[in-house]
């Protein structure tokens, strides 16, 4: 009883945090919010018996993503005139609501007729310790190339973002 | 607590997602839309791997959030160049590749 009501409250964060996401005006408020549902949804992994990946999400979403997202917006120092201008975002929302919503019934669906009991779980479930030892036995070879996917992102990061090779197309 | 509650909530930011990156033009909702739909996929893989009391679900949700990491670095590499190049968050603005030459 208690978990659902847990649920609840997170999944309202959650889904509250992603609508406002979508709907600010101001990138510095959608932005927040969706640390708020980025917050949400490592409280539902947490509920989940997943504390090593609740830390993850928490370190990686919130702490590097997120914040970095954040660092950019502020250090862009954009004007109001730089934002698009989007008198019909509602308008546009709606439509493209309507237009996903044969999509989501198709996807509950689809996974409503997987099982829906949670059993108990083992002893040690989702800690670190047991979360290390399937990742290193019996997934090393995708391990190790997420870490050339990060070195490749990183070079490409530097790359694009160098302050040498744009055009002064719009700086007039 | 059943599984199903967490397929909806899947389904939910799922869709929301799409619908952020339908409906908005700003640079930085489309991007944060991108990384909501990839954090639903992690969620519903949380969910199946809970279910089935094995830990391979959440090992590749570890292996996913760093591939958002590197999603948001290079997407957001990409969104100083943007706006350097026309200073503008405004994605209708960036139509080269979307034009051919000479019919313009």
């Amino acid at each position: 009883m208690l978990e659902n009501n847990i649920f609840m409250v997170l999944s309202l964060f959650l889904v509250g945090g992603s609508v406002g996401m979508i709907l600010f005006k101001e990138t510095i408020f959608s932005s927040f919010s969706f640390l708020v549902a980025m917050l949400a949804l490592a409280g539902v992994f947490a509920l989940l018996n997943n504390s090593f990946i609740f830390l993850a999400q928490i370190m990686v979403s919130v702490g590097a993503v997120v914040v970095l997202g954040l660092m950019v917006i502020l250090t862009l120092n954009r004007q109001d005139k730089n934002l698009p201008d989007e008198s019909r975002k509602f308008m546009w929302i709606l439509i493209s609501a309507i237009l996903v919503i044969p999509f989501a019934l198709l996807l509950y669906k689809a996974l409503s007729s997987l099982n829906l009991q949670f059993e108990e779980v083992d002893e040690g479930y989702g800690t670190l310790k047991m979360v290390g030892e399937t990742l290193f036995s019996k997934w090393v070879l995708p391990f190790e190339a997420i870490s050339i996917l990060l070195l490749s992102a990183m070079v490409g990061a530097i790359t694009i973002a160098r302050k040498d090779n744009y055009s002064k197309k719009g700086d007039k | 607590m059943i599984a199903e509650n967490f397929y909806i909530l899947a389904i939910t930011l799922f869709s929301i997602g799409i619908v952020g990156v339908i409906s908005r033009r700003n640079l930085f909702v489309v991007y944060m839309s991108i990384e909501l739909m990839l954090s639903s996929v992690n969620l519903l893989l949380v969910t199946l791997s809970r279910l089935h009391n094995s830990l391979d679900g959440s090992v590749m949700a570890l292996l996913l959030i760093a591939v958002i990491a590197g999603e948001a670095s290079i997407f957001l590499a990409m969104i100083i160049q943007l706006y350097r190049s026309a200073r503008s968050l405004d994605s209708d603005k960036f139509v080269d590749l979307a034009q051919i030459k000479g019919i313009r």
